[in-house]
């Protein structure tokens, strides 16, 4: 009887679900990550047996002697810029236009979603090839069509290569942003966007007062998303250019990967790590605090 | 049977088991390297262990490959516990074998380099790396790769050029007479850092001689008040506006591979693979190779070695192995399957392609080496002069500041 009353309590049966997961996650991400603020704190390469107490030398050393760390924090903030602004208004246009009774839509909807799934590392191999100067695809357009002064070093210019690398990025991203409007799209109130007509409203009216509103919470996830992968940009970075050329395309996440997996000075990798982890807390935080109150006043 | 003998027989057999599990356990090896690119390197390696094993019976081999990123974070690992291999994989060098003699995990071979009298077989300038860490010689070759230029005879031939350069200014010299035959003298791919780098490392030679070069790439004197060095970035930004075939920052090595088969440019900085990589996508002929005219005498290269850990269990047993492998009949029984040619200099070649016996005299005449960049700095070190080096090649870096951009990074690594 009492055991029947201890697994009928909701609180315990929300434990019971709960807890496997909860375990997962401590183990597999709370863990690692007091670990790496931790390590922040110590000079190991991996190899001494003894990881030597620094206090704060690494973030020191980070801010202020690091040629490269500051280039990798302003590459990430524009990284992130670009791809809050461009791949979701690509994605929210590309929804829009699928949305409608169009010939061959879902063929359509599957092409634009297809590069989401390709491995990001596979995509910059592709686009490494078709920016090639001498073979690439671009670069042969560009002559074929007589516009061989067009042709530039995509990656090994340092004045464009992280929009080359963006590049990619926007087109394997933007199917991701796509695919969730479309989603958003499906719960737009119908008899809103009628009534709107009959009332005279045009397409660009019944979008600003009819749809927008109605896709606030699908932007504010497609937006989160958005500046938490581009905060962590890594996989298409490191294939195209490697950071290059001369670190100029070195972004937060890789320089982290790079110190800690490569240069093997953990206590510095984790340093920068922890950076990494403030700047997309301040960022996300207050935001998806904002769009919170916004949405309960609208409600 | 009585219960008195059938207690006594088991009691022998079980202590002949115990002591079979103590002769297996003091018997076993553990060697760690890579993963081997090719299936032949795989059975040799494999012939190998086995012949050494038939050789010394009770004695078991095991060989644990992994990817290079892998192998050396399990070393890292097993660097902080008991457990470890008895012999390892690494690359020779200050920079990446250096870390773990320093680290305290290779142990000094200098009794079993006299012991086996390995100077006596090993080509000098593979041998000539265990020498270089400090506490006694670390590490036996297990290949050695010298660097050389690859030129396209047609394309000199073009340009006017009737023989190989004797000297550094000679070999100037002739890429500006290449330019003015509106060709690129060399090529070279600017993502994989260590491409261009190799560059900067035979004009640091060239300019430098071998005293200061070595005392560069040790940290022993200041960059910025070493003219050469800033000569040297003079001479990097002179190649990357004049000679090199641009644009080369976007490319890669492969990439740049695929230009210089197609004659594109004249001339490219590789090592001794790069023979069947031409004979397999070109024709041979077509070109010849010499070494860059550093005028000191020493080649360019690296080598990968096998260390014994100050962790195996039995080092002389590590150390046997490795004479095992390192001799004569071995070596030349799997002779071209890890290298061009072998570590082992006693091995007899036959029917040699014109390019594979020229480097087998490179190889028999230098007995000095000095080696890449990447392989002589510590690994924070390589990062910074890797982006020293694309900044000057790229025109966004004067000279002068290069040098004090080196400085200052070894200068703020305390």
């Amino acid at each position: 009887m009492a055991t029947r009353a201890i697994w009928s309590n909701t609180r315990i049966q929300a434990a019971l679900l709960l807890g496997p997961a909860l375990v997962v996650y401590v183990v597999f991400a709370v863990f690692p990550m007091l670990d790496v603020i931790w390590l922040s704190f110590f000079k190991w390469n991996g190899l001494d047996p003894v990881k030597v107490y620094v206090g704060t030398t690494n973030y020191v050393d980070v801010f202020t002697k690091d040629p490269v760390f500051w280039v990798a924090f302003r590459n990430t903030m524009i990284w992130t810029a670009l791809s809050v602004a461009i791949p979701p208004m690509i994605g929210l246009a590309l929804a829009l236009g699928l949305n409608q009774p169009i010939f061959g839509r879902n063929t359509l909807r599957a092409i634009y979603y297809l590069p989401v799934i390709i491995a990001p590392i596979a995509v910059a191999t592709m686009w490494r090839w078709m920016y090639d100067p001498f073979f690439g695809l671009f670069g042969q357009i560009l002559t074929s069509m007589g516009l061989q002064s067009w042709v530039k070093d995509w990656l090994g210019n340092r004045d464009i290569a992280l929009y080359s690398a963006f590049g990619a990025y926007v087109w394997q991203s933007v199917g991701f942003s796509m695919v969730l409007f479309l989603a958003g799209l499906q719960g737009v109130n119908r008899s809103l966007v009628e009534a709107a007509r009959i009332d005279g409203a045009g397409r660009w009216a019944i979008f600003r007062y009819v749809t927008l509103p109605a896709l606030r919470t699908t932007l504010t996830i497609v937006l989160v998303l958005a500046i938490i992968s581009s905060l962590k940009a890594f996989d298409i970075v490191y294939g195209l250019t490697g950071g290059g050329p001369a670190q100029s395309t070195q972004m937060l996440a890789l320089w982290a990967f790079t110190q800690s997996m490569q240069i093997f000075d953990f206590g510095r990798g984790s340093a920068i790590s922890v950076v990494l982890l403030g700047v997309t807390l301040t960022v996300v935080i207050p935001y998806v605090r904002w769009t919170q109150k916004r949405e309960e006043v609208a409600e | 049977m009585t219960l008195i003998s059938a207690a006594s027989r088991a009691a022998m057999a079980g202590g002949l088991l115990l002591a079979g599990t103590c002769l297996s356990a003091a018997e076993d090896l553990t060697l760690w390297t890579l993963n081997f690119s090719s299936e032949a390197s795989n059975e040799a390696f494999n012939k190998i262990t086995a012949g050494f094993e038939a050789a010394n019976p009770g004695v078991k081999v095991t060989i644990v490959t992994r990817g290079t990123d892998d192998h050396k974070t399990a070393i890292r690992v097993a660097a902080g516990t008991d457990k470890g291999p008895d012999i390892y994989f690494m690359w020779a060098g200050l920079g990446l074998g250096g870390e773990y003699v320093k680290a305290g995990l290779s142990l000094p071979l200098d009794k079993y380099y006299a012991e086996y009298k390995w100077d006596e077989k090993l080509v000098p300038a593979a041998a000539s790396f265990s020498r270089i860490y400090e506490g006694g010689r670390h590490g036996v070759p297990f290949t050695f790769k010298g660097e050389a230029l690859y030129y396209n005879k047609a394309l000199f031939e073009k340009a006017g050029i009737t023989g190989t350069p004797a000297n550094y200014d000679e070999l100037v010299a002739d890429a500006e007479k290449l330019k003015a035959a509106g060709i690129p003298a060399i090529t070279f791919g600017g993502t994989v850092n260590w491409h261009v780098m190799r560059l900067m490392d035979v004009i640091l030679e060239s300019k430098c001689g071998v005293e200061k070069h070595d005392a560069l790439m040790n940290m022993k004197v200041d960059w910025t008040k070493e003219a050469c060095a800033t000569d040297s970035f003079a001479e990097l930004d002179k190649w990357s506006k004049n000679y090199i075939l641009s644009p080369f920052m976007g490319i890669d090595q492969a990439q740049s591979f695929n230009l210089f088969v197609a004659g594109r440019a004249a001339m490219m900085l590789e090592g001794d693979w790069l023979v069947q990589q031409l004979a397999e996508a070109g024709n041979l002929d077509d070109y010849d190779l010499f070494p860059f005219p550093t005028g000191t005498n020493r080649l360019y290269g690296f080598a990968e070695y096998h260390y014994v850990s100050t962790k195996a269990a039995n080092p002389d047993l590590a150390a046997k192995f490795l004479d095992y492998f390192n001799s004569t009949e071995v070596q030349q029984s799997v002779l071209g399957k890890f290298s061009t040619s072998s570590i082992n200099k006693q091995v007899v070649y036959d029917n040699l392609r014109p390019m594979d016996k020229k480097w087998l005299d490179i190889f028999n005449t230098f007995d000095k080496v000095y080696m890449n960049g990447d392989q002589a700095f510590p690994l924070d070190v390589t990062t910074e002069y890797f982006r020293v080096i694309n900044e000057v090649a790229s025109g966004n870096m004067a000279p002068a500041d290069a040098a004090t951009a080196m400085q200052t990074f070894i200068a703020n690594k305390g």
